[in-house]
């Protein structure tokens, strides 16, 4: 059996266990990262992309508004290639409680929120696709990021410095020699092999999926599961983020995101047994759109893309309380402490948006345990693609003969890493998925250098088969490529491209009416008719 | 303008439909609203692939069977006869544009897909079946698929591998091959711009020709076969199948790509200019919008382009397809039928219209929703009251699976030769 031995474990690939790796590798501590799936599959890639102000919990929570404006800040320098500065509108409709308007601006200010109240007839030049019935509108510096190529940056970086990452690999168990962390039993979900890692340290980043992984250790961490729904719209209706000006709710937000807009959320306590079957309920769906209309009426003439859900890792304190209701604050649990587990630390709770914060908390924990001074900086050093900010035009003039949309779609994902993707070889900028832009070049850069090892993986690092055919012919393209550029046999593509087409089903099947059941019949006839894709496992018997 | 019979939806079965009743002299007109499901078809024609999830090799004995027990399928309201000679019917006209369908002696045959799977059917063209491929088939040592270097739509890696495990090809080894022709792809200004369609053309011109030959006999060196991905042009695909094999000493097979499919653009340009050589009228890229109907007779339709002009006809067949092309559509929780609000079967809740995976070993419920109708073809309205000059034919009939029994084009072409069946004999009635 295979064993490997490293200062720091780091259990889990979201946002947050991206974010200690890189910190820890930063400051010169060797750290090996454990995923059960991929990068940022979990809560990280589940959530609605938005680029808090933090005025969405200034009236409430300002402990949790003050931390996302500074975060905001920061990650605006070190990750501008993962984030649209859009800007954002909070609105109160007719039928909402007109002194919440009051309220934000005022806590907004105590929180250091750069919010101002601006005229209905300027929130409309703005957004033309509001609501024109609304009764006041306040602008806020909400964006949006995307969360996939926030957490592959932090892991590029970090790899590129020299850390480990094993992606779809489960942790069996955490093994305690003592009361001392020992190391972690693993199981490559791929090669189907076990092998174990030895450390010191254990950083459990795993969200709610922590209970359990706590539960090897013999240790008890209760999680309190609350799922949030989401449907997307085909097409950007809206250029900024649109905020319902109330308290917080369902159906309350619209954020435009790449191709795409987006419409959130819900809130419902699920059972923790059932974090790994989650679906979208009719229900749900039927509240974000009648919702999401009344912000922007056009959204019931627009295509529902599919509806998808996550589970926010909220560490349980105590009763039953709605999800809303407990504090999405950072949860740093030092379990020498709490459970006399020597070396085991976890770090929960908290926001895509903090999760850097949160890296640089937990680091800040490690580096004390294991004495190591060297501060943090990850506020300071850019995440690979955001190093140098060099506009639009500029990339389009030096990449001339390549089109532009081409070299601005890259450019727009991959930010200066733009030089590793493009070349102008005819072949390289040939496009595999056509709705987003997605080149040859780029799915290759992608399978050979960001840990890669299925289509879903390649589509959280691309956008292929986000856009409005999802799927339908970049599928069986970039399912070729994988065995052209990887150490893939062509048995082992077509088998990711089933995979692969059965996981964007799951997502389209809530809203599978209208155009999107048009295009899904189209996409069945392409694999099943023309193809026979379905046939595969039957020959093999 | 008025007319004696007008079609609506020009896929497969409209045209077959209008083929039939303008050759026995009604004046008749076809609406299309745009490029039908033709182009994402195998262009071969599959009668009967599958009953209960195995294959058919014995269409016509299946056939039985299945008229036998679903008293609801179109093919039930077809009857054997009527399907045979309709099939004879679509062949015949196909050849008086050149394109030869053939069969292996009322058997279903094995086409090759892009992923190296085999799919049952009837009629192949002769790039994918013919006696050669067939008498050949049985000693056949080595295989090779080949794509064009630049060409995305397919991978032959992956269908020599998938071909290869199949019991029929124990004895053969198949291998992929890439053939790099830089004077290819600089035709074209774009590497988006490689497309089926755009390398179809460029095998139109000879000279190209002989040099893919040439290309073609070096990768390919000591093969019996060569497998290449549909391209061998749009309008002289025989000539340039006769150089390729007589210049390359070698069979060579074409495999149906992502769509644009060159094969099933064939079939559809064969039956368009064998409908209008013969004299019929061909409104493309319009759609009806309204009918007018009194007393459960249709007296008008309307389309977007012409919304003042009534379009007469004595008869009408609707056969615009599923809801891809239209012929149905699905809201929220609701599906209805836009021309002449026919009454459909389907479910009513959503959430029954599909199966849990996509590859569901019973496919989708949502395939066999469609139009009810008599056993005449003819359409029921709202209130369950039959409209009586309106026939219907192909993807838009309920109680269906195109999919999974492996029978869309067959059923396209047997009721579109009935309904059209029906209206010539009242026609002739009439005069």
């Amino acid at each position: 059996m295979k064993t490997l031995e490293t200062d720091v474990i780091i259990i889990g690939g979201g946002a947050t266990g991206c974010g200690v790796l890189r910190d820890c590798t930063l400051r010169g501590i060797n750290a090996v990262l454990i995923e059960k799936n991929d990068i940022a599959s979990g809560t990280t890639g589940r959530n609605h992309g938005l680029l808090h102000s933090g005025a969405r919990y200034a009236v409430k929570d300002l402990e949790s508004a003050t931390e996302c404006i500074n975060e905001n800040r920061i990650l605006k320098k070190i990750a501008w290639h993962c984030i649209e500065p859009t800007g954002g509108l909070f609105v109160t409709l007719p039928e909402d409680d007109p002194t919440y308007h009051n309220r934000l601006l005022e806590s907004c200010k105590f929180a250091g929120i750069d919010a101002k109240e601006i005229s209905i007839k300027k929130a409309l030049a703005i957004e033309p696709n509001l609501n024109p019935n609304i009764l006041s509108a306040i602008w806020v510096p909400d964006g949006t990021i995307d969360p996939f190529r926030l957490a592959s940056a932090n892991i590029l970086d970090s790899v590129e410095r020299g850390a480990t990452v094993f992606t779809h690999t489960e942790v069996e168990r955490i093994m305690l020699k003592q009361n001392q962390v020992a190391g972690v039993q693993c199981y490559d979900k791929v090669t189907k092999e076990y092998f174990e890692v030895y450390a010191p340290i254990i950083v459990n980043a795993s969200g709610v999926w922590g209970q359990h992984l706590c539960s090897t250790a013999g240790i008890e961490l209760k999680m309190f599961p609350s799922k949030g729904s989401m449907v997307i719209i085909d097409y950007r209706i809206n250029n900024v983020v649109v905020n319902r000006c109330r308290v917080p709710s369902d159906g309350d937000i619209i954020v435009p995101g790449d191709t795409v807009s987006l419409i959130g959320t819900t809130s419902r306590k699920v059972s923790y047994d059932k974090i790994d079957e989650l679906i979208v309920d009719d229900d749900e769906i039927d509240v974000l759109l009648a919702d999401g209309e009344k912000l922007i009426p056009n959204v019931s003439r627009a295509r529902v893309l599919r509806a998808y859900c996550g589970v926010r890792p909220l560490v349980a304190v105590s009763g039953e309380m709605d999800g809303r209701e407990i504090s999405r604050g950072v949860v740093l649990i030092d379990h020498k402490e709490r459970d006399n587990v020597q070396g085991l630390i976890t770090i929960a709770g908290g926001k895509l948006m903090t999760y850097r914060l949160m890296a640089e908390m937990t680091t800040d924990l490690v580096a004390k345990k294991i004495g190591n001074n060297k501060g943090c900086v990850t506020h300071k050093i850019p995440l690979p693609g955001s190093e140098k900010r060099v506009g639009y035009t500029k990339k389009i003039k030096y990449f001339s003969g390549i089109p532009n949309s081409v070299v601005g779609s890259t450019h727009y994902r991959h930010g200066e890493r733009v030089h590793n993707i493009l070349s102008l070889q005819k072949r390289n900028y040939g496009l595999i998925c056509e709705c987003e832009m997605v080149t040859l070049g780029e799915v290759e850069y992608a399978i050979k250098n960001l840990k890669v090892k299925d289509l879903v993986d390649l589509r959280r690092r691309t956008r292929i088969g986000m856009g409005p055919c999802q799927g339908e012919l970049c599928a069986y393209r970039a399912a070729g490529l994988f065995t052209e550029f990887g150490q893939f046999t062509p048995d082992t593509s077509t088998k990711l491209l089933k995979d692969f087409l059965e996981e964007r089903f799951k997502g389209m099947k809530p809203v599978l009416w209208g155009d999107g059941l048009r295009e899904f019949e189209f996409t069945y006839w392409i694999y099943q008719g023309l193809f026979g894709l379905g046939l595969v496992e039957e020959e093999e018997q | 303008m008025k007319f004696d019979c007008i079609i609506i939806g020009g896929g497969i079965s409209g045209l077959t439909a209008g083929i039939r009743c303008v050759k026995e002299g009604l004046h008749t007109a076809i609406i299309s609203s745009g490029m039908s499901a033709l182009h994402f078809s195998s262009g071969s024609i599959d009668v009967l692939g599958y009953i209960n999830n195995k294959v058919v090799y014995k269409p016509f004995e299946a056939l039985d069977t299945l008229t036998g027990t679903i008293a609801q399928h179109p093919y039930t309201k077809c009857g054997k006869p009527l399907i045979i000679e309709a099939l004879q019917f679509f062949k015949q006209e196909c050849e008086t544009q050149n394109v030869y369908l053939f069969d292996n002696e009322n058997l279903n045959h094995f086409h090759v897909t892009a992923l190296g799977t085999l799919k049952p059917t009837y009629f192949s063209q002769r790039s994918v079946f013919n006696e050669d491929v067939y008498n050949r088939f049985k000693s056949m040592k080595k295989i090779v698929i080949v794509n064009f270097e630049g060409y995305r739509d397919f991978h032959p890696q992956l269908a020599a591998a998938q071909l290869s495990k199949h019991a029929l090809f124990a004895n053969c080894e198949i291998i992929a091959k890439s053939i790099d022709m830089p004077q290819l792809q600089d035709l074209t200004r774009h590497p988006h711009e490689f497309r089926s369609i755009d390398i179809a053309r460029i095998f139109e011109d000879e000279e190209n020709v002989y040099r893919i030959a040439d290309a073609i006999r070096l990768a390919a060196e000591g093969a019996d076969f060569v497998v290449i991905p549909a391209f061998m042009g749009i309008h002289n695909f025989n000539q340039i199948h006769n150089m390729l094999q007589s210049r390359t000493r070698l069979l060579i097979y074409e495999v149906p790509t992502l769509p644009p499919s060159i094969l099933g653009l064939r079939i559809d340009n064969a039956l368009k200019s064998r409908f209008a050589q013969l004299g019929g009228v061909y409104i493309a890229g319009d759609k009806v919008v309204r009918a007018e109907i009194n007393n459960d007779v249709v007296q008008a339709v309307y389309t977007a382009n012409h919304p003042e002009n009534p379009l007469e006809a004595k008869f009408y067949i609707l056969s615009t397809g599923s809801f891809f092309s239209g012929g149905m559509i699905s809201e929220f929780n609701n599906i209805y039928e836009p021309v002449f609000k026919l009454k459909l079967h389907y479910e009513p809740e959503r959430n029954k219209w599909y199966s849990p995976q996509f590859f569901y070993k019973n496919s989708h419920p949502f395939l066999e929703y469609g139009v009810v109708t008599d056993e005449n073809l003819r359409p029921y309205d709202s209130n369950n009251n039959i409209i009586q000059n309106v026939y219907c034919s192909g993807a838009i009939l309920a109680h269906y699976n195109p999919i999974r029994e492996g029978c869309g084009s067959g059923v396209a072409i047997s009721t579109a030769y009935k309904a059209a069946n029906q209206i010539i004999s009242l026609y002739k009635l009439m005069r």
